[in-house]
């Protein structure tokens, strides 16, 4: 840690925060991070617990079929050749491509009467990211975005949304560049021009040359914008303070096994350790589950790590004091057809699917909502998008009728008229 | 004030207000546009009780001019020439200069491209629009009268990329709703959508007057007429028959199909007549691969003629009210795409006679912004205490960050990249593509919408990680030609190199201090050069440089 730390940027951090006080919002800027202890897991959980809540979305990128995960119809003729397996709550199956998911399912509330209004990836995508279709006059920010704002430090080291190797284009929407989503490659590389490149003597006196033109200007100028412009800077700098924490390398050797020996396992540890970090919101991504054709090859191909590293995840979570404080979202943007078509496939379907909660603000242990024997149609319990999305901010902790402003246009965080589903919520 | 110059500041503003707190007289219709926008202007301030700012510096205002009208900063050249001029008139000799420019054109045109269409459009059959980009710069060039622009818009005559213009309307398809709900906020400054689901709650409007007025578009159909490439050319035609069908809120029930509702212009008692269609007509589909033929009557026709009507109470409010904001930070009514009839206009008197006189000239653009830009107001220097990036009563310049485009070709005039190997030919991109230089998508991605939903600035993280670490260096040229080489090879004294680089960058001569700093920070030079590019980069990547003040 020591080797990314100048002193500069020690000193731009203290010039930040009396920059805050001075304006007035550093009471507002929530609890300052103790960033000399990234490592020191106890000490964060006790932290944590005073924090806003935190959020992971484990997205499954072109829809995961509930049939052969959480909704499964053994022995109808929608039901395919999986087989199911017992599960930790008693009575309940899920499919065997999950036998460690099985055994965790006294931490989560699955969801199977998901019932949404958009068919095809992208409107699927852009629903399931933000609970709105889209529209030619408005930019829907993320839920990453908004979890950033509303649960987000102003001052942390660390982006407040990070992506790892997920999808999803609307970002930070009208929210605006300061919640945009901080992405990084599928390989768990940091983002372009996230390194400094350049000797970091020669970065600290150009930025000092820099400091002094701001200055300058600032004595000049004293629109808000000038401020806001070094600030972004400053959090730019810090950002290289706390890069050690996206160096899993040595952590991971230890943890293979928890997680699983997959790249999705080690993304699902990098986004434990971002948590532990205080961002209060990662997406990780896995791609592949739009199987039109082959879709039991191919669910079971994609199926096992994922199950590995997801309740790898939890248990970790669990272990360390953090899922009490973390809402672990699993889903992707549609489920998969009741029929099963000529190439052995699934195509999309909307009216009955399934997501999976747990953690922070919902219940351990509940199957939510019912489909019918073939999985048609929703029998009971309804969840539309809105609500989805109503009762997913209500379990971090926001408000979901708050309105944010598109121009003039006030748009609350779930579409009006979302009703919270309370039986979920702890 | 806090100021050095505290004192003498204070005297020019308290001279200045001595010589305006002058009783205001009635506006006389035919005073020129920018002799009423100062007297209003000033009247606020003496209403208000403010102090204005000093009138800006000269490097101050070639600034601000520059990139306002053309969308870049001035070359090392251009700034020197204004500096140095001492004539009286140089201001507006410069205004009308840069009117006449090309690149005013292609400013005017990023500017509109951006209202109509927008940096990032869901919809992937008008991301790429070069067609509509040159439709814009075509009607700069010709200085098109507003309400003929607005009529081309909206006709969409021709296809999306021979032509252009369709592009505005085929971004909606075919969802007539959509379209009101833009053309309404954007041409007229009235924002209906509230009235979609129920009647607005503050202000006029009822679900009748929304899906009255979205009966005028409901009959467009987007044809593909062509392909250029992979890419298709859509026109947007417009059928004889085909009705919006509406229920009101209260109404609605599960199953129940809504009522056609007739065409009718906002706030109007009565829907606009339409001749009955021959009982047995049937309507015809539109072949692909052939421009759409005009219906015997056209609603939207209809619709264009009431919009850009002289006397349609909100086309050239609503136009003034945009345009003035434009250079001036904010609308007399802001946003300046909600006018509500229950907002109170900052200036009434100024916002009437800015309309009238608009439609007066014929809805001459050019005309109206060199007006704005000759005013006093509009040239006030940009220091002071106000916090607010555009003050209410605009008694300093407002301060704008610069758009993807603006920075990016402002940091090759900077640093002289395009004399230097753009036009040497060294830059292959340079001859296809205006962005070149650096990725031009990184620069959208980063610099490409920097503002919140209500249209405030917003720092971002991942611009500055760019600044600090992305590809800048490319740009700091060191080849001949350009500014490092400039700079390096000359004989001048310490302090003249210095002149050059602030000029060059910053369109202004150093102050005292930033001569002594710079003098010092280039002087520990170890490696050649090495320091002159860290001071550019410094330079480039400031406030100074990354807004428009």
């Amino acid at each position: 840690m020591q080797g990314f730390c100048s002193p500069r940027e020690h000193m731009s951090r203290r010039l930040l925060l009396k920059g805050l006080t001075f304006a007035g919002v550093g009471a507002a800027a929530g609890p300052v991070m103790n960033w000399g202890n990234l490592v020191d897991a106890p000490a964060f959980a006790a932290q944590a617990k005073k924090k806003s809540k935190q959020c992971i979305l484990l997205w499954m990128n072109g829809g995961a079929s509930q049939f052969e995960t959480f909704d499964m119809k053994v022995g109808r003729p929608t039901g395919g050749p999986n087989r199911e397996i017992k599960t930790n709550l008693p009575g309940y199956h899920v499919c065997e491509l999950l036998p460690k998911m099985a055994q965790q399912m006294d931490k989560v509330t699955v969801i199977r009467s998901m019932h949404t209004s958009e068919i095809d990836h992208p409107g699927g995508i852009h629903l399931m990211h933000t609970g709105y279709s889209k529209s030619a006059t408005v930019r829907f920010p993320e839920i990453g975005a908004i979890v950033a704002k509303y649960n987000g430090s102003e001052d942390a080291n660390l982006p407040q949304f990070i992506k790892i190797s997920s999808n999803g284009d609307s970002g930070s929407g009208f929210l605006g560049p300061r919640y945009a989503p901080f992405s990084m490659g599928h390989d768990g590389n940091l983002p372009t021009f996230a390194a400094r490149s350049i000797d970091v003597k020669v970065d600290d006196r150009r930025q000092e040359l820099r400091d002094f033109l701001e200055e300058n200007y600032a004595k000049r100028h004293a629109a808000e914008t000038s401020r806001q412009h070094r600030e972004a800077n400053a959090a730019a700098l810090r950002l290289q303070q706390a890069r050690d924490v996206f160096k899993v390398d040595d952590e991971w050797k230890k943890n293979k096994e928890l997680y699983g020996d997959s790249l999705f396992g080690k993304q699902c540890m990098l986004a434990r350790r971002l948590i532990e970090s205080g961002v209060p919101f990662v997406e990780v991504g896995q791609s592949g589950y739009d199987t039109h054709a082959d879709n039991f090859t191919g669910h079971k191909g994609l199926l096992p790590p994922m199950d590995h590293a997801w309740a790898g995840l939890l248990t970790d979570l669990q272990q360390r004091g953090l899922l009490d404080n973390t809402l672990v979202i699993w889903m992707g943007e549609i489920g998969r057809t009741p029929s099963i078509n000529n190439r052995d496939g699934r195509d999309h379907y909307v009216k009955a699917w399934t997501t999976v909660l747990a953690g922070a603000g919902v219940k351990r242990g509940l199957i939510y909502g019912e489909t019918d024997a073939d999985g048609i149609d929703v029998k009971s319990n309804p969840v539309t998008e809105g609500d989805y999305f109503a009762t997913i901010y209500s379990a971090l902790g926001i408000n979901y009728a708050d309105e944010n402003y598109a121009g003039v246009r006030p748009i609350p965080l779930a579409p009006f008229k979302s009703k919270v589903v309370k039986e979920i919520l702890a | 004030m806090r100021f050095d110059r505290g004192n003498t500041s204070f005297v020019l503003v308290a001279a200045l207000l001595l010589q305006w707190a002058v009783a205001l007289p009635a506006i006389a219709a035919d005073s020129p546009l920018r002799q009423i926008i100062d007297e209003q202007v000033r009247a606020a301030w003496q209403k208000q009780k403010i102090q204005p700012a000093t009138p800006s510096e000269d490097g101050e205002f070639l600034r601000r001019i520059y990139l306002d009208l053309t969308g870049v900063i001035p070359t090392y050249e251009q700034a020197r020439a204004f500096l140095d001029d001492a004539s009286a008139d140089k201001r507006s000799k410069l205004i009308d200069q840069l009117l006449g420019d090309p690149l005013y054109a292609r400013h005017q045109a990023d500017v509109w491209d951006q209202i109509l269409v927008g940096r990032n459009p869901p919809e992937d059959r008008v991301r790429k629009r070069e067609g509509f980009q040159r439709f814009l710069r075509e009607q700069f060039e010709k200085n098109t009268p507003y309400d003929k622009l607005v009529g081309q818009l909206l006709r969409a005559e021709g296809n999306t990329v021979d032509d252009g213009a369709p592009v505005y309307l085929v971004q909606f398809e075919r969802k007539a709703e959509d379209a009101i709900e833009s053309v309404t906020q954007t041409f007229l400054g009235v924002q209906l959508q509230c009235a979609r689901c129920h009647d607005h709650p503050y202000e006029p409007w009822t679900q009748v007057d929304f899906y009255g007025m979205a009966a005028f578009l409901t009959r467009l159909e987007l044809v593909t007429v062509g392909k250029d490439g992979q890419q298709s050319k859509l026109a947007m035609g417009e059928k004889n028959s085909g009705e919006l069908n509406f229920t009101p809120a209260k109404q609605q029930l599960p199953g129940k199909k809504g009522m056609p509702i007739a065409p009718k212009f906002l706030a109007a008692t009565q829907p606009v007549g339409e001749p009955e269609l021959p009982k047995d007509f049937k309507e015809a589909k539109f072949p692909e691969n052939q421009p759409p033929v005009k219906p015997q009557f056209s609603r939207r026709e209809k619709l264009i003629e009431w919009i850009v009507a002289r006397d349609n109470p909100y086309f050239a409010r609503a136009a003034v009210n945009r345009i003035w904001a434009q250079f001036m930070g904010r609308g007399f009514i802001h946003p300046v795409d909600d006018m509500k009839k229950s907002d109170k206009p900052s200036h009434p008197a100024l916002l009437d006679a800015m309309a009238m006189q608009f439609a007066a000239h014929d809805f001459d653009m050019k005309w109206l912004i060199r007006e704005i830009v000759s005013s006093q107001a509009y040239q006030l220097s940009g220091t002071g205490s106000v916090k607010d990036a555009a003050p209410l009563w605009y008694e300093r310049a407002r301060v704008r960050p610069l758009s993807a485009e603006e920075m990016l070709e402002s940091w090759r005039i900077a640093t002289g990249y395009d004399d230097a190997i753009a036009k040497t030919g060294k830059d292959k991109d340079a001859a296809k593509n205006r962005f070149h230089g650096v990725g031009w998508d990184y620069v959208v991605r980063f610099f490409g919408s920097s503002v919140t939903g209500e249209g405030d600035f917003q720092g971002g993280l991942q611009e500055h990680l760019y600044l600090n670490n992305g590809e800048l260096g490319r740009l700091i040229t060191s080849e001949k030609g350009g500014l490092i080489d400039a700079i390096a090879q000359s004989q001048d004294t310490m302090e003249a190199k210095i002149d050059r680089l602030f000029v060059s960058l910053l369109s202004r001569l150093p102050r005292e201090e930033e001569r002594t700093k710079f003098a010092e920070y280039l002087a520990g030079d170890e490696k050649k050069n090495e320091r002159l590019k860290e001071a550019i980069w410094a330079m480039m990547t400031c406030s100074e440089f990354r807004f428009n003040h």
